[in-house]
């Protein structure tokens, strides 16, 4: 390896990670320093920010953001294995362009997705339904091709040797599914939601068109706020947002065990 | 992009005759597809070329969107900016790749984290950090001016230079994975036959990893590039009150003006001009994968 | 000045605890053709590894033609070296392929012309100069390989495992191009393998790795005929290896006494260590039905066929002693075409060829 990290190879490694890094150290300090300008003496350094977040102000957009983010989660990863399990598993005639269909949501960008859904709401008469219900419906199809992707991608890594042994040894279908195809795809299934639960917490451009007064999420409640001014409560709300987000996940991965398929490397 | 081969490992059912059965798991995932994503954009399609004033079947607002001098800035400005990004990212995802592809010590997990890591954080954090750094009395004026090299603070936020810097800073991690994965598929003995046969590390670079990574910096240039166009959140923050892109007067239509088959064609143009790079984009990839024989 | 073309002196890698090569020493003399044979996990990787300079040694000195090579990279080392899977360049033709090596020496065009021309046709690839490596089949795309390694005419050729990708009509011819192709440009090639028959057919000299040692050296015969320890014995073509209890010596001649309680006459042990075991190749234990007049009486043992393996041209037979153990006789199928399972059979060995090994 010392061989082929040349020095310039290696400080332009160093500068592009620390590029990465700069913001995220920057609202760090920014969250504990004193006063609008952030400070590195740590000898200066305060939690008042972070004792702010405790106002509803910020508790009722976070709780929101929360019910909102397990809701899509569950609903995307119930529906997801359902059309997953049509397309990858007992490959339906057609699958592949319903498949496609499945995917479709992913070319469009997301603002353009918020417009056609409010739209949608306010021209048919469901204005009730913006607020909440509205985003739960709009962050599913958001979510929904991705965790149908990651599980399709699981159920196609099953070797399908092991279905056919199970078959063998006198497995029905309903005991080949309980007992092989869902226990392998657990990892996948459970990265899929993860990945959905982080989509729906952070999002911002679906949502900006489907929240209301009193019915807001966590992201669109400090963006209002920073286009006024840099208040390093909202550096607080930021960090204290992140560890909530690695907590959520570091969940997830206990329940489904998915670490492994992170690591990688060439070979 | 969303093209996915399909090889289904298992047989495919004996046929006892067509059923529908294998349809029924389709139905709910389907239905919410078709509810809330395909019916919308149906219906916003339809809306575009209703008139403003209530007539139907008009391209008066298509008309309008091209004609107009603010609009049309502002879909150059969109250009621009996600070309920048693209460029931005490309080149700054390239070293990280390589080494995610190649590497094998225990750093490369924590490089890895390092680069994707900031996808968690959100975009809203990461926003208020390039706020931070670039603003006026911010993290790099308050050097620049402490240093004496400048007088006067350096309008960075709120300007095309910091849209692009907080864009490439979110779109990064995609950056990333994509060329990774491209890199990860050339063959780790080319660049040692290489070395064998005598070419120093740049001529490596040069002959044998930049050519045949050239799929993979176009696929990372698109991925930028829509991502960039479609970004809400990031211009509108850093760009300040005059820096309109596609997605912020999209914004502006459906909830300030009110305007609702203006703001569907602005989506519309939107939308089209997304496939249409995406349509090209993969044509240019097919077409330099056959090149490159590989 | 050495006359040797490649010297690896008290060499050893080490992976944190894990020492995989373990102190080796080698000496190769020009124009030779050397197999690094062994199993896999041998080291035999990691060795190839360390001459060709894609990792250092932990300990110990590699040296090219009397120069060493510590902290000397790759493109400086002015080997020659054909990868397992080829490694051809996907994005260049044939010939640029071949001329790669010359174009980063700064060669001219005009000449790196006539030497791709003339490795093309050394390896009988004429005409195959803008084609691609995707279109070639497996045997051309590995000719390709060799004549790009040859094409800047290194001091030596390394080559890994390069004809495991082909099928067995196909690796038997090529074995004698390339040993043909070696004796031609009378360059030195270090070629690693795990394939026996191979190394047996190529080699001037065959290495014999095992455990990150090397477990011994010499020329094919050599190895063969006198393995010098158990491991060598069971490596290299089919042996039975029987456990040895004691000695004892009977005027000039030596027997040996198994642990099964067999006693066989064996020419005179030289060896001053303790001997462990002894080796019979199956084709030195002579096999004839009982009742039949044996070749000669030293070395009688009486025993009952009890499998029969087809191998073609020959049978490899099992015969069961009264002791209990089993041992494996060669036999030439026209010789004895009516050998039957559960025959009394007599096998005889001569005391030349047996083979005493230490452990």
């Amino acid at each position: 390896m010392n061989r082929f990290l040349s020095v310039t190879f290696r400080v332009s490694l160093g500068l592009i990670l620390a590029f990465i890094t700069l913001p995220l150290l920057v609202v760090l300090v920014a969250s504990v320093s004193p006063t609008a300008r952030i400070v590195f003496e740590p000898s200066l350094w305060t939690t008042k920010w972070y004792g702010a977040l405790m106002s509803s102000r910020w508790i009722d957009p976070f709780l929101l953001s929360v019910e909102l983010a397990l809701i899509v989660t569950v609903l995307s990863g119930l529906f997801g294995l359902l059309a997953a399990f049509a397309v990858a598993y007992e490959k339906c005639p057609g699958h592949a362009a319903i498949m496609s269909f499945l995917l479709s949501p992913l070319s469009v960008p997301q603002i353009v997705k918020g417009v056609a859904i409010v739209l949608f709401l306010s021209s048919t008469g469901f204005y009730t339904l913006l607020g909440t219900p509205g985003l739960i419906m709009a962050h599913v199809i958001l979510t929904l091709p991705f965790v149908v992707r990651m599980i399709a991608g699981a159920m196609f890594n099953v070797d399908k040797r092991l279905d056919l042994a199970a078959r063998v040894l006198g497995a029905n279908r309903l005991q080949r599914i309980r007992h092989i195809l869902l226990p392998l795809i657990k990892p996948g299934l459970f990265s899929g939601m993860t990945f959905a639960f982080i989509l729906s917490f952070n999002n911002i451009p679906l949502s900006v068109f489907l929240v209301r007064p009193g019915e807001t999420t966590l992201p669109i409640t400090v963006i209002n706020h920073l286009e006024y001014s840099l208040d390093p409560v909202l550096a607080a709300v930021n960090v204290a947002s992140l560890l909530f987000i690695l907590a959520a996940v570091f969940l997830f991965e206990r329940i489904g065990g998915f670490s492994t398929q992170i690591h990688g490397g060439s070979k | 992009m969303t093209t996915i081969e399909l090889q289904s490992p298992f047989e495919p059912k004996r046929h006892r005759g067509f059923t529908l059965r294998p349809y029924a798991s389709l139905v709910p995932p389907s239905t919410v597809l078709l509810l809330f994503f395909a019916l919308p954009m149906g219906m916003m399609i339809g809306l575009s070329f209703h008139g403003s004033d209530g007539q139907e079947w008009t391209i008066a607002n298509y008309q309008r969107f091209f004609t107009d001098d603010l609009m049309m800035a502002g879909l150059g400005r969109t250009m621009l900016m996600s070309g920048l990004v693209a460029i931005c990212v490309t080149v700054m995802a390239y070293p990280l790749a390589y080494y995610l592809a190649r590497a094998t010590s225990r750093w490369r997990m924590v490089v890895f984290a390092l680069a994707i890591a900031p996808e968690l954080a959100g975009v809203v954090l990461r926003t208020y950090g390039w706020l931070v750094i670039l603003e006026d009395r911010g993290f790099v004026n308050s050097i620049l001016l402490w240093a004496g090299l400048i007088s006067e603070p350096l309008p960075l936020s709120r300007s095309m230079f910091g849209v692009v810097a907080g864009l490439t800073h979110v779109v990064l991690p995609f950056g990333v994975l994509s060329l990774m994965t491209s890199l990860q598929g050339i063959n780790p003995n080319l660049e040692k036959a290489a070395q064998v046969l005598g070419a120093s590390r740049p001529a490596v670079l040069r002959h044998i990893v930049l050519p045949l990574s050239v799929p993979g910096i176009v696929s990372s240039l698109l991925i930028a590039f829509t991502m960039a166009a479609s970004a809400y959140a990031t211009p509108a923050l850093l760009g300040g009150a005059g820096f309109k892109v596609l997605a912020t007067m999209v914004y502006e239509q459906v909830l300030f003006y009110i305007d609702w088959p203006f703001a569907a064609v602005m989506a519309n143009v939107l939308l089209v001009a997304m496939l249409v790079a995406v349509f090209i984009g993969s044509r240019i990839e097919a077409r330099l994968h056959n090149k490159l024989h590989l | 000045m050495s006359t040797m073309d490649i010297e690896l002196i008290a060499v050893s890698k080490s992976y944190g605890a894990n020492r995989v090569v373990d102190n080796i020493d080698l000496s190769i003399p020009a124009g030779e053709f050397v197999s690094i044979l062994g199993p896999s996990g041998c080291g035999k990787t990691t060795t190839l590894n360390m001459i060709a300079g894609f990792s250092d040694p932990s300990g110990g000195d590699i040296r090219i033609r009397g120069r060493s090579q510590l902290g000397v990279p790759p493109e400086k080392r002015g080997i020659g070296l054909v990868f397992q899977n080829y490694a051809l360049f996907p994005h260049m033709t044939v010939a640029e392929n071949v001329a790669f090596g010359l174009k980063m020496k700064g060669v001219p065009r005009a000449e790196t012309e006539t030497e791709v021309q003339s490795a093309l046709r050394r390896v009988h690839l004429q005409g195959f100069e803008q084609r691609y490596p995707k279109e070639l089949s497996g045997g051309q795309q590995q000719r390709t390989a060799l004549a790009r390694a040859i094409a800047p005419k290194p001091s030596l050729l390394l080559l890994d495992e390069p004809l495991s990708n082909l099928d067995l009509k196909l690796r038997e011819a090529m074995r004698i191009e390339l040993k043909e192709i070696q004796e031609e440009l009378g360059m030195t090639f270090i070629y690693v393998t795990h394939d026996q028959d191979e190394a047996m057919a190529m080699s001037d000299r065959i290495v014999v790795m095992h455990g990150g040692l090397v477990a011994q050296e010499g020329k094919p015969d050599d190895i063969y005929d006198n393995p010098q320890s158990r491991f060598v014995a069971d490596f290299i073509g089919k042996s039975n290896l029987l456990p040895v209890s004691s000695l004892r010596a009977e005027g000039e001649a030596t027997i040996v006494v198994l642990e099964d309680g067999l006693a066989l006459t064996v020419a005179s042990s030289e060896s001053p260590g303790v001997i462990r075991y002894c080796c019979l190749r199956p084709e030195a234990v002579r096999l004839t039905p009982a009742g039949e007049a044996l070749p000669s009486t030293v070395n009688r043992i009486d025993g009952t066929l009890t499998r029969i393996v087809n191998l073609g041209a020959y049978r490899e037979c099992f015969v069961t002693l009264s002791s209990g153990t089993v041992l494996k006789s060669l036999v030439r199928s026209t010789r004895l075409p009516d050998l039957r399972v559960g025959q009394s059979v007599v096998l005889s060995i001569d005391p030349d060829t047996v083979q005493l090994l230490e452990g």
